[in-house]
């Protein structure tokens, strides 16, 4: 890179190591490095795994990577797969005999790709003179880091700035023994959806709602698809304990909130989907005086990402009030950098941010949820228009889209201005980007009905919507 | 100005109503039936334009001569082809796979003629009354159109009778009519073992793609070296490469001689011209045992029956119905939108140009058009296009090089990432003056048919590379590419 051939090295690399360490080697952590080396920093960044409680370890690149957005969406993918052979009957394939999956097979291809994509993201850090350490890094003061090696061997490294980006790891449950299936968030929705979609017998247990702080109208068609689509639920459940029995099979016991009632039943295997916190024990923080939120754990920041102490800061899924996603801390990652290598002033603009839920039936929003705008503007203050449709696709294949709907929440009267845009379909994650950008530039109701539809398409629906709820009337698309 | 009021024309409807139904055939042509608003045609744009004008208390008739609607369901089948083959890299035992045309078509066909039923009925509830037949004008004074020996006239009359597959005849191609058109290929019972197209747009595109991937030997003759050549140079090359990769056998800078049938099947003439080399020096080949043949070289506008000519239409070379911005025709009271005109032809431009006409000529909103620039399309390729805007050549001819800034880039879309069948994804913003207007998008990749809406709106809004660069982008997914190009 151009940057580091230019780089300052007066007064800064007598005094610091490092102009920048950066603790964390995941989307943000890897982000903000590449970007402050590129500027002509001096960058060490730290990244080390501690294993989880069955002692699983990954290499490099953080959550999104190993164990989170990349993994998920693959396996999403074989999900999906697993409904087009079905599909594919009605289009006319014949396949003969029924069509199983095979776990292993789908696991290593997917756990080969992740190792492509750590070795990947190695050889960019060499590129862009980034140098990176495996060792788990934590605060001595405020211009030292410690790192420790697996071994146990210690290193001190000294830098002008420190970014704290080690993001977060799932939660255990502390008073039940095990691991159940019993999720609020969209992690455990996903893992239940591409479950079932390769075969899997899968229940989901949860404790009050799912998908907490999203639209709750979408939240249900996405949980009722999955009903539909064989995903058992277990609503207003909460599991007391787990028994390990002599078959190997464990038995979960748990009580039904509603009846009262105590119920038990046998599974191979519990997933954890209940919600992910900061590992900030071992970094030192306290030492130092960093600012927490007591009830999450997450580090305090300020709109530029800075910490209580002035040359340290945080970002990413570590720091309080920000969306748990890779792209903010990328996109964060980056201007932080930038304002650290005295570039520029941006802040990161947590707004507007527009995200996908990756369940069989697919979610993508931006903007406010129904409730959130009837909150800020009144009931009389929105206008929202809506629509039921059926993907052309689902038509032959004699597939059920009672759930597919799209909703624009606008403002009433003047422009309307659209606040938020919800989506339930296929290829959600595909159709919402587009519409994300609108949104960022301000985009009206009559914007969306000024813009020609592609046809035939689903996202096409989102520009034809003309159904208020307000009318009562049926939302139901017909033909054109 | 002159401005009807609404109640006028309820008691009209009731009105013509009474009269087709009381009068005796040789009264009735002699008199014509009197409408508001008279439709030719009842595809997309007539159907649209009809029913707005009736919901705002227009007395309203389509004419149609044959089947009302239509839609195409084949590119799906096509892309199961592909995820069949991607399914054991996912871990899925698939087995023996065989396809089914016939399967496909019947479960096609019924789905088409339940939206004929739907827009049957959409007209009924809507109290259009349809009028099946041809329609011609007479060489009567006031615009009167005749159908089955009975007249019906009206003070708006529209045009939106589309267009049909061009055929070469006998004299230019000997044995062209052994080939069918894109008609034809809905028309097909099996799926064909060897199949040839000719043409290089988004039908031959298309139509090749489908065929190829459920199973059939397919060639594409074209008259250049590439396909879609008025899309952006970027797609243009990258569709004319994925067809090759498809297995589809590309016959460049080559044109069909003639055609003959055998008893085992049709044999195809084809002259190539070699590019290089300075004489017009050809090479024949023929392709043999040809089950179809389907011609995809363009397509003309219906107007031939419709005697236009006595109305003083005015038309280009082609036959295509000449409007101005408002759809009006050269002939006050008489206008056309849709594939008749020639330009944008898409359903949902139809259906926009239908709907504003309607509003114009029955709500009094006098400036009610549509917007033909930035209309998005997509061609269901494999992978799709999509593209909206100028391309980059027309920016640079418009705005000049120096005025005009390209970002493109291109991956392998993480679908792909444990298949051993690989597809490219391609994106292209092409950015106008300092402040980098985005005045074209172009891609080919995985979603790109899902991907573009949501872009068209903002780049109808005036969107620049800076808008796309502080939206956030969605994880993961290939659309996000687009918000973080360097």
């Amino acid at each position: 890179a151009k940057g580091s051939e230019v780089r300052i090295e007066y007064a800064q690399a007598a005094k610091y190591d490092y102009d920048l360490v950066v603790i964390g080697g995941g989307s943000g952590g890897l982000a903000c490095s590449k970007e402050a080396a590129q500027l002509g920093q001096k960058v060490a960044v730290l990244d080390y795994v501690e294993p989880s409680a069955k002692g699983t370890k990954w290499g490099l690149g953080g959550t999104c990577v190993n164990v989170g957005c990349i993994p998920k969406k693959l396996m999403h993918q074989a999900a999906l797969l697993g409904t087009a052979v079905k599909d594919a009957k009605k289009y006319g394939w014949q396949i003969s005999g029924t069509v199983c999956h095979d776990w292993p097979t789908m696991a290593e291809a997917i756990q080969n790709h992740v190792r492509s994509l750590n070795w990947g993201h190695r050889v960019q850090l060499q590129d862009k003179k980034v140098k990176y350490l495996n060792i788990k890094g934590s605060l001595l003061d405020e211009h030292t880091v410690k790192g420790l090696t697996k071994a146990g061997k210690e290193t001190v490294l000294t830098a002008k700035n420190i970014v704290i980006a080690t993001g977060g790891r799932p939660k255990y449950p502390t008073n039940i023994p095990g691991a159940m299936e019993h999720g609020v968030t969209n992690v455990a929705l996903e893992c239940a959806g591409f479950l079932t979609g390769i075969g899997l017998d899968t229940t989901v247990m949860v404790r009050s709602i799912a998908l907490r702080g999203f639209d709750q109208q979408m939240a249900g068609l996405v949980t009722d698809y999955m009903e539909a689509y064989g995903t058992k639920f277990a609503w207003k459940c909460v599991p007391k304990r787990v028994d390990k029995l002599s078959s190997g099979a464990l038995q979960v016991t748990w009580t039904n909130t509603q009846t009262g009632a105590e119920q038990k039943d046998t599974y191979d295997s519990l997933l954890w989907a209940v919600g992910r916190a900061p590992e900030t024990k071992a970094l030192g923080l306290d030492k130092l005086g960093i600012q927490l939120n007591k009830e999450t754990g997450k580090l305090i920041v300020g709109a530029d990402e800075s910490t209580s102490v002035p040359n340290i800061y945080a970002f990413g899924d570590i720091s309080e009030g920000r969306p748990e996603l890779t792209p903010t801390a990328i996109k964060a990652g980056k201007l932080l950098a930038r304002r650290l290598a005295g570039q520029s002033t941006e802040l990161m603009d947590y707004d507007n941010v527009a995200t996908t839920v990756f369940t069989p039936l697919e979610y993508g929003c931006v903007g406010l949820s129904e409730e959130e705008a009837e909150k800020r503007h009144g009931k009389d203050g929105i206008e929202i228009y809506h629509a039921f449709y059926k993907p052309l696709e689902f038509t032959v294949a004699e597939r059920d889209a009672s759930q597919c709907y799209i909703k624009v929440v606008c403002e009433r009267g003047g422009d309307q201005k659209i606040l938020g845009l919800h989506f339930t379909g296929p290829n959600a994650g595909e159709v919402t980007q587009g519409f994300a950008m609108g949104f960022q530039c301000g985009a009206t109701y009559s914007h969306l009905l000024q813009t020609v539809g592609i046809h035939p398409t689903c996202a096409e629906e989102v520009v034809k919507v003309s159904i208020t709820k307000r009318s009562g009337l049926d939302a139901t698309v017909t033909g054109c | 100005r002159f401005e009807r009021p609404k109640r006028l024309f309820s008691s009209f409807r009731r009105h013509a109503v009474t009269r087709s139904m009381a009068s005796d055939p040789a009264a009735a042509a002699a008199e014509a039936t009197r409408f508001d608003f008279l439709v030719i045609g009842g595809g997309s744009g007539g159907l649209a334009g009809a029913r707005r004008a009736a919901e705002l208390g227009a007395a309203t008739a389509v004419i149609e001569s044959h089947k009302l609607g239509g839609t195409c369901v084949m590119w799906n089948a096509a892309v199961h082809a592909e995820y069949l083959h991607d399914h054991s890299d996912y871990g899925f035992d698939v087995g023996n796979v065989r396809f089914s045309w016939e399967t496909l078509k019947a479960k096609r066909d019924a789905y088409v003629t339940h939206l004929n039923r739907i827009y049957r009925n959409n007209l009924d509830k809507a109290k259009i009354q349809t009028i099946q037949g041809y329609a011609r004008f007479t060489d009567d004074p006031e615009p009167t159109v005749e159908v089955n020996g009975r007249k019906y006239t009206a003070p708006h009359i529209l045009i939106a009778t589309g267009g049909q597959p061009s055929v070469l005849s006998e004299d230019e191609v000997p044995g062209a009519r052994l080939g069918i058109t894109s008609d034809g290929f809905f028309e097909l019972e099996t799926l064909p073992k060897r199949s040839v197209i000719v043409g290089a747009g988004y039908i031959a595109v298309e139509m090749a793609g489908i065929l190829s991937t459920l199973g059939s030997k397919t060639s594409l003759i074209i008259r250049q070296t590439g396909v879609l050549r008025n899309f952006d140079a970027f797609i243009s090359t990258n569709c004319t490469k994925e067809l090759q990769n498809t297995g589809i056998d590309l016959w460049k800078n080559s044109q069909v001689k003639s055609v003959s049938k055998t008893d085992k099947g049709l044999e195809v003439t084809i002259v190539t011209k070699d590019p290089e080399k300075k004489n017009d020096e050809e090479k024949t080949s023929v392709i043999q045992e040809v089950d179809c043949l389907l011609w995809a070289i363009g397509r003309l506008p219906n107007t031939s029956g419709l005697n236009i000519g006595s109305m003083g239409l005015d038309t280009d070379e082609k036959g295509h119905i000449i409007v101005d911005e408002f759809q009006n025709t050269s002939r006050s009271g008489i206008y056309a939108v849709g594939d008749v005109c020639g330009k944008a032809l898409l359903t949902p431009v139809a259906i926009a140009a239908g709907r504003k006409l309607a509003h114009r000529l029955f709500e009094g909103k006098k400036d009610s058009k549509l917007d033909y620039s930035g209309i998005p399309t997509v061609v269901f390729s494999h992978p799709p296009i999509g593209t909206v805007g100028l391309t980059e050549e027309e920016a640079i001819k418009a705005r000049g090089k120096e005025n005009i800034k390209i970002y493109k880039t291109s991956f392998t879309p993480m679908y792909h990432a444990i298949t051993s069948r690989k597809s490219q994804c391609i994106m292209k913003l092409v950015c106008e003056g300092k402040e980098e207007k985005v005045v074209g998008l172009h891609m080919q990749g995985l979603g790109c048919d899902e991907m573009l809406q949501g872009f068209a709106v903002a780049i109808k809004m005036g969107a620049t590379k800076a808008d796309f660069d502080k939206t956030v982008a969605i994880h993961p997914t290939s659309s996000e590419e687009f918000v973080t190009m360097r």
